[in-house]
């Protein structure tokens, strides 16, 4: 019958688990006399044989651990080399890839006529799972930079240089300007569609004309005031929470007259332009493409000026 | 943290660097690890020995330690010895040390 291997064996062996072939031997045998010395040891001091093993490896502590110093084997999964980079690239990769991913699925799971729980159940779902592929497949690349070695994207010791650039306030002069002028573009293609349209030779609207006239003197009303908050923006030379809830007021604002004047686009539009059952079926796309298109507008208009107030309040 | 295990800390940084310089001038004779442990415990410099074998190693991997097995008594042992490399290294902490222990006599007196 073989002998029952002592605690010193197993312990041995344990540490061995994670040294490199070439130095087991060398390892093991240098491990194993340290072990014997030290038993030996606490056995002249009086202590019995087992006692005094079982405290010299309780002392060492765990095998794996102690290998670890043997081979200098990192035991972190990212070390501050490189955690700050990690961090920064993680956080930026999800800002970016998750809303673009709901943004996505939802609009297929609505042009493929999913209800609206579903719609909402798979944007949540797909964001979960691109959180979980982004997550991992970053930290990986991370891991294995950080047991390779090799520098990272922008290697090379940090300088002043490298610091942020100050952020825009977002209520400069030209912000002003974009902001008036965009709205008199958009005032004008709104006229221009429902007064001469834009396919040539056709007396035809892409707009539903029942806009005309009650919702859009409504939009160029709401047209009006956001110009004029723009100004305010500019005098005020920040944004505020207060401008920024008057900002989000004005985006909804315009949604709901949308919504309140029925179709957005003309139904004739589509059915005077293209033959046959098609026509409707380009109509729905259209519409839903547009309404997601309105809805990401409104959301990020809404957004933008509480992170821009909340900048500026610090 | 209590306040023993935050002075334990900050004892063990200070002490570091100084069991390295330990070993290197000690093993000028060489030694072997359970029998360095011993020694530096006597002269005051308390390691422990998964501290201790590991830091041979290391060392001994940089070239400031040559080893050599001993098979004369009955249980083998590896010895380390101070290499060339070594002595210089072990020269260049001494001195520094002497300068750090200056620079700290010469910080105002507490009152």
């Amino acid at each position: 019958m073989p002998e029952t291997p002592t605690l010193t064996d197993r312990y041995v062996d344990a540490a061995m688990r994670t040294v490199p072939e070439s130095q087991r031997v060398d390892l093991a045998a240098e491990l194993r006399g340290s072990i014997a010395d030290q038993v030996e040891a606490r056995e002249d001091a009086g202590e019995r044989k087992d006692a005094a093993e079982r405290a010299v490896l309780t002392e060492l502590g765990d095998p794996d651990k102690l290998a670890a110093g043997y081979t200098g084997r990192q035991l972190h999964l990212i070390g501050p080399r490189y955690y700050l980079d990690w961090w920064r690239l993680l956080k930026l990769l999800l800002w970016i890839v998750l809303p673009c991913t709901a943004f996505g699925v939802a609009l297929g799971q609505t042009l493929s006529g999913a209800a609206v729980g579903g719609i909402i159940g798979s944007a949540v779902a797909a964001m979960l799972t691109a959180a979980v592929h982004v997550g991992f497949w970053t930290t990986l690349v991370f891991v294995i930079l950080e047991r390779t070695g090799h520098e990272t994207m922008d290697a090379g010791p940090w300088t002043p240089d490298r610091l942020p650039e100050p952020r825009q306030q977002g209520a400069g002069f030209g912000e002003m300007l974009t902001s008036i002028v965009w709205l008199l573009i958009l005032a004008g293609l709104v006229v221009w569609d429902l007064t001469l349209g834009f396919v040539p030779g056709r007396r035809l609207s892409f707009l539903n004309p029942a806009l005309w006239p009650v919702g859009a003197v409504l939009l160029f009303a709401l047209m009006a005031v956001a110009a004029v908050l723009a100004v305010l923006v500019y005098v005020r030379r920040r944004w505020t929470y207060g401008l920024a809830v008057a900002n989000a007021v004005l985006s909804l604002a315009v949604v709901a007259v949308l919504l309140v004047f029925g179709p957005v686009i003309d139904p004739a539009f589509f059915a005077a332009l293209i033959d046959g059952p098609d026509a409707v079926k380009v109509q729905q796309i259209v519409t839903i493409v547009l309404w997601f298109g309105i809805a990401a507008v409104a959301v990020w208009t809404v957004l933008d000026g509480f992170l821009k107030a909340r900048r500026a309040a610090r | 943290m209590s306040d023993d295990e935050i002075l334990d800390t900050h004892l063990q940084e200070l002490r570091r660097g100084t069991v390295v310089l330990a070993c290197l001038r000690l093993l000028a004779r060489p030694g072997y690890g359970y029998g360095l442990l011993e020694e530096l415990a006597a002269r005051g410099f308390a390691t422990d020995a998964n501290t201790l074998y590991p830091l041979l190693r290391r060392l001994e991997k940089q070239g400031h330690l040559t080893s050599e097995w001993n098979t004369d008594e009955a249980r083998p042992r590896k010895f380390y010895r101070t290499s060339a490399t070594g002595h210089t290294l072990a020269r260049s902490l001494t001195a520094e040390f002497r300068s750090i222990a200056d620079a700290i006599a010469a910080l105002p007196e507490e009152d």
